[in-house]
């Protein structure tokens, strides 16, 4: 099957509208790029017509604002030291992050991917970007583009590898190609050592990509001092 | 009153329950599908029935919001049927998404 | 010519079990356009203006090279534009019409 190159998504996420090669948006020789004022005539032209609210677009930004790693390293952490929470979480993950108030914005579903001593759970979008945004926020490029959205269903411990994670041989690697309404979020092992560390501190060593798979959770050297 | 008497609307009873063999359907549309072509063909395992029933993504792709709703399940699938020359240990596995009318059983 | 069905068959932006080259762990801040790009997006989703399945496919529609070529919320931008035009809801001289007018304002008083 003939192999398409697309220069954007062969791993180099290099241009940006041209705003590397000229000045910043605050500055007074910003110049908008083509792609950037279409959008904003786009959205001119819907306000107009009452599609679309004057202030809509401003809201959304405030709620994906809101929306970043730590609310689903928050999740995590309640799992790992409630086990009555870690039960309803891996029931229905939606419902347990409305719990902690992390609203879904959208109709996707949540299920969340227990690792264990027998499973190593990993999580792409061969097809486009789908991942959990309302409980991790925008994914980052890398989760976007060709390598690892071709490589991470065919060769997932080599991707792993990449990642400086190895994964032993007796335990399952299994990875879930979000296509429909579902989004996944990995729950990653808890680190020995941790045993006298708060809620907050377990979560404060929660990382968004133990959340996607690709690393499990370590300890950092300053987090090895428990409260 | 007994309950045998009741006729459920089509598409509301999930055809295929967890733990039923399935095949992934090998057909090429034209346009916008949400079945990878590299599951297509290949045999798994239901691992469970999403609920609730949703719109088949492939027309909601062209625009239909609302109408006949089926189930989606999420099917396990062997990294060494997906893969012939699959290199690592046998139990590597992915799960996916699939529709109901993707899917046959076996 | 054996193989031009595959153009149809397989969507320039699938791509499980593809050839590709390692992972390079690159991420950005989005600049404030694809921020606003977004919100477009899920707002034009919340009205079922475009829904997000309408997005997707229609940027697969994009075709391989203008998929290749544009950025990740430079496609989008693009699949909006299309998809309203498909739908009748704007024509392309109203956004030509706009696009003019917008740029010549921004040219006037840049954005802060």
């Amino acid at each position: 099957m003939p192999e398409h190159e697309h220069d954007h998504d062969n791993g180099h996420a290099h241009d940006h509208g041209g705003a590397h090669a000229h000045p910043g948006v605050g500055s007074s020789d910003y110049v908008p790029g083509y792609f950037e004022i279409l959008e904003r005539s786009i959205t001119e032209l819907l306000v107009e017509r009452k599609l679309i609210g004057p202030d809509e677009i401003r809201r959304q930004i405030e709620v994906l604002d809101s929306r970043t790693p730590a609310l689903g390293a928050k999740v995590v952490a309640r799992a790992w030291v409630d086990a009555g929470f870690r039960k309803r979480l891996l029931a229905n993950g939606r419902a347990a992050c409305e719990e902690l108030g992390i609203t879904f914005y959208d109709d996707t579903g949540l299920i969340v991917l227990e690792n264990t001593d027998t499973v190593h759970n990993l999580v792409v979008c061969t097809l486009c970007s789908c991942y959990p945004r309302p409980v991790l926020g925008l994914p980052p490029d890398w989760y976007k583009l060709k390598p690892y959205r071709a490589r991470a269903v065919s060769e997932p411990r080599a991707v792993l590898a990449e990642f400086g994670t190895i994964i032993p041989d007796d335990v399952e690697v299994r990875v879930s190609d979000s296509t429909a309404q579902v989004r996944y979020l990995v729950l990653p092992k808890r680190p020995p050592g941790t045993e006298n560390l708060t809620e907050e501190q377990l979560a404060a060593i929660v990382t968004r990509d133990a959340m996607i798979g690709v690393i499990p959770v370590e300890i950092r050297p300053d987090h090895r001092q428990a409260k | 009153m007994s309950t045998s008497a009741v006729v459920a609307a089509e598409g509301e009873i999930p055809i295929f329950s967890s733990g039923d063999r399935v095949r992934v359907c090998v057909r090429y549309p034209v346009g916008h599908f949400r079945v990878p072509n590299y599951i297509r063909g290949k045999r798994g395992i239901v691992e469970r029935v999403i609920e609730p029933a949703a719109l088949n993504n492939e027309e909601e792709g062209y625009g239909r919001n609302a109408g006949s709703r089926r189930h989606y399940y999420r099917i396990a699938i062997a990294m060494n049927e997906l893969w012939s020359s699959y290199a690592g240990p046998s139990q590597d596995s992915l799960r996916i998404e699939v529709f109901e009318t993707w899917l046959e059983r076996i | 010519m054996a193989g031009k069905e595959q153009l149809l068959t397989h969507l320039p932006t699938e791509f499980g079990g593809l050839e590709a080259g390692p992972i390079q762990r690159v991420e950005h801040e989005l600049e404030p356009w694809e921020k606003r790009c977004h919100a477009l997006a899920d707002v034009l989703d919340f009205h079922k203006i475009i829904n997000t399945e309408e997005k997707r496919r229609g940027v697969e529609a994009l075709g391989a090279e203008m998929v290749g070529k544009l950025t990740y919320y430079e496609r989008w931008i693009v699949a909006f534009t299309n998809i309203l035009f498909e739908k009748g809801i704007l024509t392309p001289d109203q956004v030509a019409r706009k696009v003019e007018d917008v740029t010549a304002r921004l040219k006037a008083t840049p954005p802060a």
